[in-house]
């Protein structure tokens, strides 16, 4: 059971040999299409610098171990590196090239009322684990902090019955390039919600790749994006419902002034055999103005039978009427246009469980709202 | 209070009102009727300042003041309030928070001081009751899910609130049966004053036996083609447009 600390080196070993065969993503290549990271980076290419994280808050009962340490814990072994190493060169990256990162654990049957807070900081690579074991339950929050570039790879595994709600809020930055990919492996009834709030920078990349491997396991993702400028934010998700009778749900809205340009591309597999699974996936953008852009792809492949799917995208500007009732009731146009923005928002915000948390992302997407011109 | 003089309009370079002339003192309901496409919704809209309907011609003057300058919002502070035939559903917003964001609104674009929450809910409870607007339909997003008879109850409960100095109601009895339209009229009742001017814009008398007009005008092709008191609503709905129409042209 215990993978010794040699395989470690062996799943780094292989990253690194991936790494050098694909090399960093660009826009020929399809699932970089909207989000060019070879031309952004340029010469100085992905570095080797070592990114760091701070810790704001770790509530008591969780264990936490420096991947940089030796001698690492038998629930680290057992789980590190072993997600999303198959396909994804920049979680590649991020193994091959940081020594470090941060690990948490959640033991068995321990819920966790207060946040746990992470925030990855400075620039290069580094990786991330937080296993939640059988029926452990927990809210993440994550808040990614501007660099010139930096690559996080984060594997989440949730046991049977786990609970884990995650809120990441990634402030609007005009220079940073940031890159994240969260791998998550879900055992039988295990739920994973997921909420990401985005106001841009100048290249900004946030990949989910789930893993629905127990039955009854679900996922729910929601996600907002406001932003302005020459600002972008990619939000690419791939889920697998792997057995039957798992569900997945996806909700994102984005809003997208100035140049800014919003990207959602959304994948969904049902494999052969996970018969009976429940998906839906939503994507709505609003432009505003000539020059934003969105690109929002959802896609289903669907193997298995018996299966409810449905998928939707829809790109548009504010509603005539609706800005003339509001105005016709007194609200001048600039409020009005705040008040369906943020009314656009809201379905994707109330997804939030956490109340605090879900209070501070509306304040934050208030006041980027009253900030677009 | 109202004086519309030789007022065209056109939409979508497509000329609807053709030389309409109207006015209504303060106190006053005039109702307005005729048959479908004879630009009754487009009235209440230039009323209203919607975009899109240019005026080429004549104008509109509201308590001395060139209505077309002023922008929609400008409108309603000053007391012009339409009750819209279709009212729109806007998800994400509760009705209390709109109604609170638009009475504010209003108040100051007059210099007046916000209403807290609390000061907002004790108004907005005391004229609901007798619309029988629950507390529920106020917690729930604007008119999403609403029926129609609550929607149109929604609309009569904002212009109780807002205490329009010109109250325009475009179709208001549309989609009621006939205990949802005997409640919207007594709301519309309570709220005829000395002050107040309405103008109540209707394809059908029904409405009229509730909501009784001191004046009647007929819309057809864009321009008042005949007048008179309440009993001219009855013989429309005896004799039906085409007489009253026909004999006009």
């Amino acid at each position: 059971m215990n993978a010794p600390a040699t395989e470690l080196v062996e799943r780094r070993a292989m990253a690194r040999e991936r790494l050098r065969t694909q090399g960093v993503p660009h826009r020929r290549i399809e699932e970089w299409k909207y989000s060019d990271l070879k031309s952004v980076l340029g010469e100085a290419g992905l570095g080797a610098v070592v990114a760091e994280w701070l810790v704001p808050n770790r509530p008591s009962g969780i264990e936490m171990f420096d991947l940089a340490q030796k001698n690492p814990p038998q629930w680290v072994t057992a789980h590190f590196a072993r997600t999303g190493a198959a396909g994804n060169v920049m979680g590649a990256a991020s193994l091959a090239l940081s020594a470090g990162g941060i690990a948490f654990r959640v033991p068995k049957g321990v819920v966790i009322a207060d946040p746990l807070k992470l925030d990855f900081t400075g620039a290069g690579h580094v990786r991330g684990l937080l296993v939640l074991e059988d029926g452990a339950s927990l809210t993440l929050v994550e808040r990614a902090a501007a660099a010139d570039f930096r690559n996080v790879g984060l594997e989440i595994v949730l046991g049977e019955s786990a609970s884990l709600e995650h809120v990441r809020v990634s402030p609007a930055d005009e220079t940073s390039v940031l890159v994240e990919e969260v791998f998550l492996r879900l055992g039988k009834g295990a739920a994973y919600r997921g909420h990401y709030a985005a106001f841009g920078s100048r290249l900004s990349r946030l990949e989910l790749e789930i893993a629905l491997e127990g039955e009854g396991a679900e996922a729910h993702l929601s996600g907002v994006a406001v932003l302005d400028g020459k600002r972008h934010s990619d939000v690419t998700t791939r889920i697998v419902h792997a057995v039957g009778a798992t569900a997945s749900t996806q909700l994102f809205k984005h809003v997208a002034a100035g140049q800014a340009r919003a990207v959602y591309q959304g994948k969904v597999t049902v494999a052969k055999g996970a018969n009976g699974s429940d998906s839906n996936q939503g994507a709505r953008a609003l432009l505003l103005g000539e020059a934003a852009e969105a690109d929002l792809k959802p896609e289903l492949e669907i193997f298995a039978d018996d299966v409810k799917c449905a998928h939707g995208a829809a790109v548009g500007d504010l509603d005539a009427d609706s800005l003339f009732y509001l105005r016709a009731r007194g609200i001048p146009e600039a409020e009005a246009r705040g008040l369906l923005l943020q009314a656009f928002l809201e379905d994707a915000v109330a997804e939030i469980a956490n109340a605090d948390q879900r209070e501070l992302v509306r304040a934050a997407l208030l006041s980027a709202l009253k900030e677009l011109a | 209070m109202l004086e519309i003089k030789n007022l065209h309009v056109a939409a979508d370079g497509k000329e609807i009102l053709k030389g309409l002339t109207l006015s209504i003192r303060a106190g006053e309901v005039h109702a307005i009727m005729g048959p479908n496409g004879s630009g009754k919704s487009t009235l209440s809209y230039v009323l209203a300042g919607r975009d899109g309907y240019e005026i080429t011609e004549g104008g509109i003057l509201y308590n001395g003041e060139d209505l077309a300058a002023l922008a929609p919002e400008e409108r309603a502070a000053r007391g012009v309030f339409l009750a819209m035939q279709y009212p729109v559903e806007i998800p994400g917003v509760t009705t209390m928070t709109f109604l609170k964001t638009a009475l504010n609104a209003q108040r100051r674009q007059r210099g007046e001081a916000d209403l807290d929450a609390v000061g907002v809910l004790k108004l907005v409870r005391a004229k609901a009751k007798a619309l029988n607007v629950s507390e529920e339909m106020l917690k729930r997003a604007l008119n999403v899910g609403f029926s129609g008879g609550e929607k149109k109850r929604l609309e009569i409960l904002q212009m109780a609130l807002f205490e329009p100095k010109l109250a325009i109601l475009d179709e208001t009895d549309s989609g009621l049966d006939i205990d949802a339209l005997r409640l919207v009229a007594e709301g519309v009742n309570a709220l005829r004053t000395p002050e107040r001017a309405m103008l109540v814009i209707t394809h059908y008398q029904r409405l009229l036996d509730y909501i009784v007009p001191d004046r009647i005008h007929v819309l057809a092709g864009g321009r008042i083609v005949a007048e008179g008191g309440k009993e001219l609503a009855l013989e429309l709905e005896a004799r039906g447009y085409e007489h009253i129409v026909g004999k006009a042209a």
